[in-house]
């Protein structure tokens, strides 16, 4: 089992980048009342998200927020050893995301640039793989950058589907230093569900023919009826999955190491929906103060939901002032899981950026 | 598992069906209130309950309150 205990790892600080546009859940189009929109918002917990025009790309929201943590760090440019791109929603087809970063923000030959394609679990899976590399002391400051635009790849008529997400871009920086609280990892797969969540068309086991490519851009456009959709998420899968197994993980997790769930201070969870972040808290038996939500005003923000929760609103307030335990779990793309507890001291997260 | 008290937890996820009389063979799908949202309020009552992770086939296969219990009953 993938159980991990990473030492000499420092979370320094996060950061949060969004498009300036937002989308209001109760002006959707396919509402037939204000009282129909209103249910979904009140169930959902989502009243509006950031969307990206159509300019903006992952790498846009990235950079603003590695720029502003950098800044509010005092880390020059050239100090990072490695930089890490967590996104399913790349820039180019062919050419890794972290090399757009790398150019834009000017850094140097010797930074080491790693792509890692991955969706709702993604930042937890990513933060193990970075900080696994920096425990030797080899690499001493990194930066794992993590978002989607993932407003651009949805069916724009899925009642479903559309109320839920959001764009953002997330930074998180993390440095080498001896003696700190260890960070530990229980991360999991289970890959005979993963097509509840799959996108099958465009990729190289099934490109685009004129046929599927008209269905697709119908599909970007909101003009799909529900039967012609070839891909569309399974929800009642994934939400049967996310209220087993991530508490299970997190459980499991605390049990592995001997963290007792009491001291916890912040339950963070993916961002889904409101529904399935409640129905994980209710299995944890963590009170609701425990459990800070960013869905209100970003939506689920896919792998970026974690960050985007940790650095913004009054959440960012407690973790900018105080030392905090955090568990926090991600889930879903896969289908997969990431449970992950660290320990933050004074957190340096600058105010959220938003660009046009 | 009881049958009886299956069917109390599953009309319990209605609030506005007071006048649905629900038995074994209600078939959900035709009450007005059935949504995305209750089947979702179904499935995680039925991990509460009786510790069984269903799945959208699950839900999407059963027609009558009976046949969702005996996808329980063989999971449980």
């Amino acid at each position: 089992m993938a159980f991990l205990k990473v030492e000499n790892v420092k979370i320094s600080g996060v950061s949060t980048c969004v498009p300036a546009n937002i989308e209001i859940n109760e002006k959707l189009p396919f509402y037939k009342s204000v009282e129909e929109a209103r249910q979904v918002v009140e169930a959902i917990g989502i009243e509006h998200r950031h969307i990206s025009p159509k300019h903006i790309a992952v790498s846009d929201l990235l950079i603003g927020a590695a720029n502003s943590l950098l800044d509010s760090l005092g880390w020059e440019k050239d100090s990072l050893d490695l930089l890490a791109v967590v996104t399913q929603t790349p820039d180019y087809v062919n050419h890794p995301t972290s090399f757009v970063v790398h150019q834009s923000l000017g850094l140097d030959e010797n930074t080491m640039c790693l792509d890692m394609y991955h969706g709702c679990p993604g930042w937890v899976v990513g933060l193990s793989s970075v900080t696994t590399m920096m425990t030797t002391g080899c690499i001493k400051r990194a930066l794992l950058l993590d978002g989607d635009v993932i407003s651009k790849d949805q069916d724009a008529s899925n009642r479903e589907e559309r109320p839920l997400f959001g764009d953002a871009g997330t930074a998180t920086a993390l440095e080498y230093l001896e003696g700190v609280a260890p960070i530990y990892f229980n991360i999991g797969s289970k890959s005979e569900d993963g097509m509840a969540l799959a996108r099958t068309q465009g990729g190289y086991r099934s490109p685009f023919t004129m046929e599927t490519l008209k269905i697709e851009l119908d599909r970007k456009a909101g003009l799909l009826t529900g039967s012609d959709s070839i891909d569309s998420m399974d929800s009642m899968d994934v939400f049967s999955f996310a209220i087993t197994k991530a508490p299970k993980a997190m459980k499991r997790l605390c049990a592995n190491f001997d963290l007792p769930l009491a001291d916890i201070d912040k339950l963070v969870l993916h961002q889904a929906n409101k529904m399935i972040v409640d129905a994980i808290a209710k299995r944890m038996k963590v009170t609701e103060e425990k459990v800070p939500l960013s869905l209100r005003h970003y939506g689920n923000t896919t792998s970026a939901s974690i960050p985007v929760t940790l650095s913004t609103g009054q959440t960012a307030v407690d973790y900018r002032a105080s030392h905090l335990k955090t568990l926090a779990c991600g889930f879903g793309t896969g289908l997969s899981w990431g449970a992950v507890y660290f320990e933050t001291s004074n957190l340096v997260i600058p105010e959220v950026v938003t660009i046009k | 598992m009881n049958k009886n008290s299956f069917i109390q937890n599953f009309s319990d996820q209605f609030d506005e069906s007071d006048d649905v009389e629900f038995t074994a063979s209600t078939v959900f799908k035709d009450l007005d209130e059935w949504s995305s949202l209750i089947a979702l309020s179904i499935i995680a009552m039925v991990d509460e309950e009786y510790d069984v992770a269903l799945k959208g086939d699950d839900i999407r296969n059963a027609t009558t309150i009976e046949d969702l219990f005996n996808v329980v009953q063989s999971k449980a």
